[in-house]
């Protein structure tokens, strides 16, 4: 296998956590909540992958939370993607750990964000309370964000290793 | 060179430095005018321009509330709301196809190397499609399964074979752009009711809805709204009592308080609603009509609705309880309706009953009619038209101003009684004629009646009695009398509750307040026709000549004879809390004896007289019939006339009915009103012991 | 580093064109690209109902014997009750195929039943919806109505190669006509999803009812279908009549909720209505309709 598939073995490393995502929301469905963690997965990757790489791996990740909800085609794909490319510009705070923490909680903030607005756009009907739930839902986000890291870095860090993806520069 | 120094500006064009001071200051105060000014205008002003801006870029439109709801003394809605589907079109949304429509266009305009392209043309045409294209779509979703449950669906309707009420009308289209852009386009106003071309019957009509509900895409520009419109449920019942309604763009500005609504400045865009045009709907229009409500949007550039910022539910105006009883409405219209000139055509007639205790009145009908229903909505001039031929318009119960003819005999004979000039046993030697002046005075029956008294005056309905009597009562005598019982006054007017704020109104619109006559010797001079002669009197004396009044004053009339007093006060309007007293009314001023001989008279009247043909068993009733000519297209016809009250002792209702006649056929009180009277009497008498049936409530 | 700014902006300039490229693209190849992500997505959602399956099965089989006895039984007696019901169903299904033959009355869509096991449901502030395990491959169309005995789940929006996205009763993007149980005149009224108010159970809004209306006294009213609008069979129950109804302000109707009659999220199977004609609705609903 050559480097070029490395973000490919690395969606599908990452695609378990996706749908376990999805699960999670499925058994929040009674709140309306969505356990957001697209956002988060683009962090570890981030640090290691080619930048080509990583705007496929971003653009396919968006595809698929969004192949199932009614929301404008490519909306969360092409912001994620967007977002891909500031965070390959931004290695240098993607060095330590309380800076990927930082940054996942804020691009899985902000993914979410994207993806809330753009369903409220294509939405037939006006939601009530908007704001409150914007609230919540971005609150759950940040906190998934940052909880889910960890072990989805873990994975993906794993995956990228035996690609052979060589390792980012660390900063203590 | 000594002196100043001086300033090279340009090689050879030496500057004072004086001058040049002067001009920088010049310079200075400038810029700092303008830097004040500037100043101004942001720190100080900033906020009205930011609120002018936001004037610019918001609109408020206001909806109109729902009518409430007019109801009989029983409960029953005689006037109520149903919901209208209709299908909308969202402009705002359809902007994107409007466009790709118009490229489409323009580009086919193009290959065909037109000479001169009209682009606003273009655009009109391609909104026209699209709109069409749409609607042609809604009645595929409605029509295929509508006729052909198992045929697989063919392909679209072409616009050509659409029939008319199915194409986009191209006028309202743009009376609609240029108007209210901002506002959804109506693409089927009325989808489930039947009689208009949408649906044949209720249950198509339902089915219509459903299937656009259950098929049609719920994202997209085209909706389903529900408003509603004015049903009279019982169709022409009390037409003229109700009135009707009619569109009106002016809605009431009661809304809820909000300063946006105020604010002069901002765009304000109206749905169309409705007002009262005539009857209640019109004199009770300020209850019924509720409060608009209002939605605060932004709007785009172009003129569409961007996002809806604020808004406000309308609410539903006020109910009027009527003191009609539908029942006896309806019996009476029944009746009425029985009376055919010789081609067939409805006599114009009118009748009224009322309680005589609280002169609320249970029945008014006025005869030809119309039906309210077909004027709530969309009206046909053709309808309209018609109406207008049959002089349906006019309410006759109390606008309809005729001479009483012999039941003014009994105003006559309170008269003479109350001048002394006759008492009730007096006999009267009654021939064929009575000679005024040089002018012999007719008796209805040509060998005469010889000797009358007041009981037999009224049965027979005797007209030499009364001239001798009228002139010895002398017309200032009559007229009082007239006068006393309130023939000149108007009726129907009420003076303020709060709700009207205390400002004078008639409960039904226009009733009659002026064109009502009590003639007497100014009056005859007043309108130039010379002195008052004895002729006058003697025809004033069995009520023909100038004296003019209407059915409902007859009606009352009667209810103050039956109640002993001068005046009866009638309203339209129900409430428990009306005592039995009216305004301005007396007592009759008769001795028991003369008002026992006058009521007598009335029942003798029934009972073996000019109204026999009316008689109740068992429900004796006193009443009065009239006969008397008016001109009608330059002849003479008869209008037939009958008051009275019932039950004879114990009275509780009073009536009159008025009937005219054509040129061509001959219509006397008793023969032709008489039936009508006992008629409505006999339904008053089902409503006075109801069947165990059970009643609606009036509200919820 | 200088070379990693230049880099990423000409990914962003990148990003841009293939944006305007995107939006710029007929909606076939948007929808394609969507499709091909669900279908890649789709194995993973039939492991997740297998499985779910698979849970539901070794829990029912950790039930005691006695448990199971006792549920025999009760079953047993259900199914007797329904054999009777099922024989008199009979004769009123022949007496009512005769009066509709001879009033020549229009006969009532025939639907083909598919059985679908439910996969995963999703939600959010706009709507409920949930995925079956069905799809074009299984003869599913959109605009299908879903049912689970005679209660109706929703409506089958999107197809998929073999699963299919079910808009529930209580989503925005459903809507229907029906009678509310106790009217004697069936008067159609209006149902429609709302969008869960947040934190609160998932209702649908039941607008233009009648305002001398009545609810029957001592149960919750009933709301069925119409069977007018040529998707629904008639007399199915989409849910309750939540108790109080309350007047709008638009004077003649009154409005209230529906309350589905069972939690839509705990359904493990439904049955999937596949009109055997296909209605005009369908075609327009095949529109794109994110474009």
């Amino acid at each position: 296998m050559t480097m070029g598939w490395a973000w490919l073995i690395l969606l599908l490393a990452t695609y378990p956590w996706l749908l376990g995502a999805d699960l999670a929301s499925d058994a929040l469905a009674s709140s309306s909540l969505v356990f957001f963690v697209s956002g988060a997965c683009l962090i570890a990757p981030s640090r290691r992958l080619k930048r080509w790489q990583m705007i496929l791996f971003a653009g396919c990740l968006g595809f698929l939370f969004e192949a199932r909800r009614p929301i404008p085609d490519g909306a969360l794909a092409l912001s994620l993607v967007a977002a891909a490319i500031f965070l390959s510009t931004q290695r240098q705070h993607l060095r330590n750990t309380p800076g990927m923490l930082r940054a996942a909680a804020l691009v899985n903030v902000g993914a979410c964000l994207i993806w809330f607005f753009a369903a409220a756009y294509v939405a037939p009907v006006p939601m009530g309370d908007i704001v409150a739930q914007l609230m919540r839902q971005l609150l759950l986000a940040g906190v998934v964000g940052t909880v889910c890291l960890l072990p989805i870095a873990l994975t993906q860090n794993a995956a990228m290793d035996r690609l052979g993806v060589p390792p980012a520069a660390e900063k203590p | 060179m000594n002196g100043p120094p001086r300033i090279h500006v340009l090689p050879s064009t030496p500057v004072d430095r004086p001058r040049l001071h002067a001009t920088f200051f010049l310079f200075l105060a400038g810029f700092l005018y303008v830097a004040a000014g500037l100043a101004y205008r942001q720190l100080i002003q900033s906020n009205e321009l930011m609120e002018q801006s936001d004037n610019q870029s918001r609109r408020v439109i206001l909806r109109p509330p729902a009518r409430g709801r007019i109801y009989d003394r029983n409960g029953y809605p005689l006037v109520d709301n149903r919901a209208r589907w209709s299908v909308k079109a969202d402009l705002a949304a359809l902007q994107k196809e409007f466009r790709g429509e118009y490229l489409r266009l323009l580009a086919a305009e193009k290959a065909r190397n037109a000479v001169s392209i009209d682009r606003e043309k273009l655009l009109e045409d391609a909104r026209l499609r699209v709109l069409q294209g749409w609607l042609n779509n809604v009645w595929f979703v409605i029509d295929e399964t509508n006729r052909h449950p198992k045929s697989k669906p063919t392909t679209k309707l072409a616009p050509v074979n659409a029939p008319n009420e199915r194409q986009v009308n191209l006028d309202e289209l743009r009376r609609h752009l240029r108007e209210r852009r901002a506002l959804p386009f109506t693409l089927i106003n009325d989808l489930a009711f039947p009689g208009t071309s949408q649906a044949v019957t209720s249950e198509e009509g339902a089915k219509s809805i459903a299937r656009f509900v259950e098929q049609f895409p719920v994202a997209g520009p085209i909706r389903l709204e529900q408003d509603i419109v004015r049903t009279y449920p019982y169709g022409p019942l009390a037409a003229h009592v109700l009135g009707y309604v009619k569109d009106t763009d002016v809605l009431p500005d009661n809304v809820d308080d909000i300063s946006e609504v105020r604010i002069e400045s901002l765009q304000k865009l109206r749905y169309t609603g409705k007002t009262g045009a005539a009857g209640i709907e019109l004199s009770y229009d300020h209850v019924l009509s509720g409060r608009s409500g209002w939605e605060l949007w932004s709007k785009t550039s172009a003129g569409y609705n961007q996002t809806r910022l604020k808004y406000s539910e309308p609410a539903q105006g006020g109910h009027v309880m009527l003191s009609l009883d539908h029942r006896i409405q309806k019996q009476t219209e029944d009746s009425l309706a029985k009376l055919k000139d010789g081609r067939g055509a409805l006599l114009p007639a009118a009748a009224v009953m009322l309680d005589i205790q609280t002169g609320e009145i249970l029945s008014l009908v006025s005869q030809p009619s119309f039906d309210p229903n077909r004027l709530a909505d969309r009206v046909t001039s053709k309808y309209y038209d018609q109406i207008e031929s049959e002089g349906g318009w006019l309410n006759r119960a109390t606008q309809g101003l005729y001479a009483p003819g012999s039941t003014f005999k009994l105003l006559t004979a309170t008269a003479g009684m109350r001048k002394k000039v006759v008492d009730w046993d007096d006999i009267l030697e009654c021939g064929a004629f009575f000679r005024v002046g040089n002018r012999d005075f007719p008796e209805h029956e040509p060998v005469g009646y010889g000797e009358v008294d007041l009981d037999k005056m009224l049965a027979i309905s005797c007209n030499v009695w009364n001239y001798q009597v009228g002139i010895k009562t002398g017309i200032e005598g009559l007229a009082a009398e007239a006068r006393l019982f309130g023939l000149d006054s108007p009726l129907l007017s009420v003076t303020g509750d709060t709700e009207n704020r205390g400002q004078e109104m008639t409960e039904l619109p226009y009733a009659a307040s002026r064109g009502l006559v009590v003639p007497d010797r100014a009056y005859k001079k007043r309108i130039g026709d010379g002195a008052w002669t004895d002729g006058d009197t003697a025809n004033l004396s069995i009520g023909q000549g100038y004296l003019l009044t209407t059915p409902l004053h007859m009606a009352c009339l009667a209810a103050s004879i039956a109640r002993g007093e001068t005046r009866t006060v009638p309203s339209i309007i129900h409430s428990r809390e009306r005592t039995g007293r009216h305004i301005g009314a007396q007592p009759i001023g008769l001795s028991t004896a003369q008002l026992a001989a006058l009521r007598g008279g009335m029942v003798r009247c029934v009972e073996e007289g000019t109204a026999r043909i009316a008689q109740i068993p068992g429900l004796p009733f006193a009443g009065k019939t009239g006969t008397s000519e008016y001109p009608k297209n330059g002849k003479k016809a008869h209008l037939a006339w009958m008051i009275g009250y019932a039950p004879a002792d114990n009275p509780v209702v009073a009536f009159a009915v008025l009937v005219e006649g054509q040129t061509e056929n001959n219509i006397f009180g008793g023969k032709t009103a008489g039936p009508i009277a006992k008629e409505m009497l006999l339904a008053w008498a089902a409503t006075a012991a109801p069947p165990d049936e059970a009643k609606p409530k009036p509200d919820r | 580093m200088e070379a990693n700014r230049q880099g990423a902006r000409a990914s962003y300039v990148a990003l841009a064109i293939f944006v305007a490229i995107w939006i710029l693209l007929p909606s076939a190849v948007r929808r394609f690209t969507r499709e091909a992500f669900v279908e890649f997505q789709a194995p993973a959602l039939h492991l997740v109902g297998k499985s779910r399956d698979l849970a539901t099965f070794w829990e029912k089989k950790s039930r005691s014997v006695e448990e199971m006895a006792a549920a025999g039984r009760d079953l047993a007696r259900v199914n007797a009750a329904l054999e009777l019901k099922l024989s008199a169903y009979e004769d009123v299904r022949r007496e009512n195929v005769r009066l509709r033959e001879i009033a020549r009355y229009n006969v009532p869509p025939e639907y083909l039943s598919v059985i679908a096991r439910v996969a995963t449901r999703d939600s959010s502030s706009w709507w409920q919806r949930i995925v079956i395990r069905k799809g074009r491959n299984d003869g599913i169309r959109p605009g299908a109505p879903v049912v689970f005995g005679n209660i109706v789940v929703g409506r089958v929006t999107t197809v998929h190669l073999t699963t299919s996205e079910v808009d529930l009763v209580t989503s925005p993007g459903f809507r229907c006509t029906a009678y509310l149980e106790g009217d004697e005149q069936n008067r159609i009224v209006l149902v429609h999803g709302v969008a869960s108010n947040s934190l609160g159970t998932a209702k649908a809004r039941v607008s233009v009812i009648p305002r001398d209306y009545s609810m029957p006294a001592g149960q919750p009213a009933r709301v069925l279908t119409t069977g007018m609008g040529g998707v629904f069979p008639s007399r199915l129950t989409l849910g309750n009549l939540d108790g109080m109804t309350y007047a709008t302000q638009v004077g003649n109707f009154s409005e209230s909720l529906l309350v589905p009659s069972r939690d839509l999220y705990n359904l493990q199977e439904v049955s999937v209505l596949v009109p055997l004609l296909q209605n005009p609705g369908e075609a327009l609903m095949q529109g794109d309709q994110f474009q």
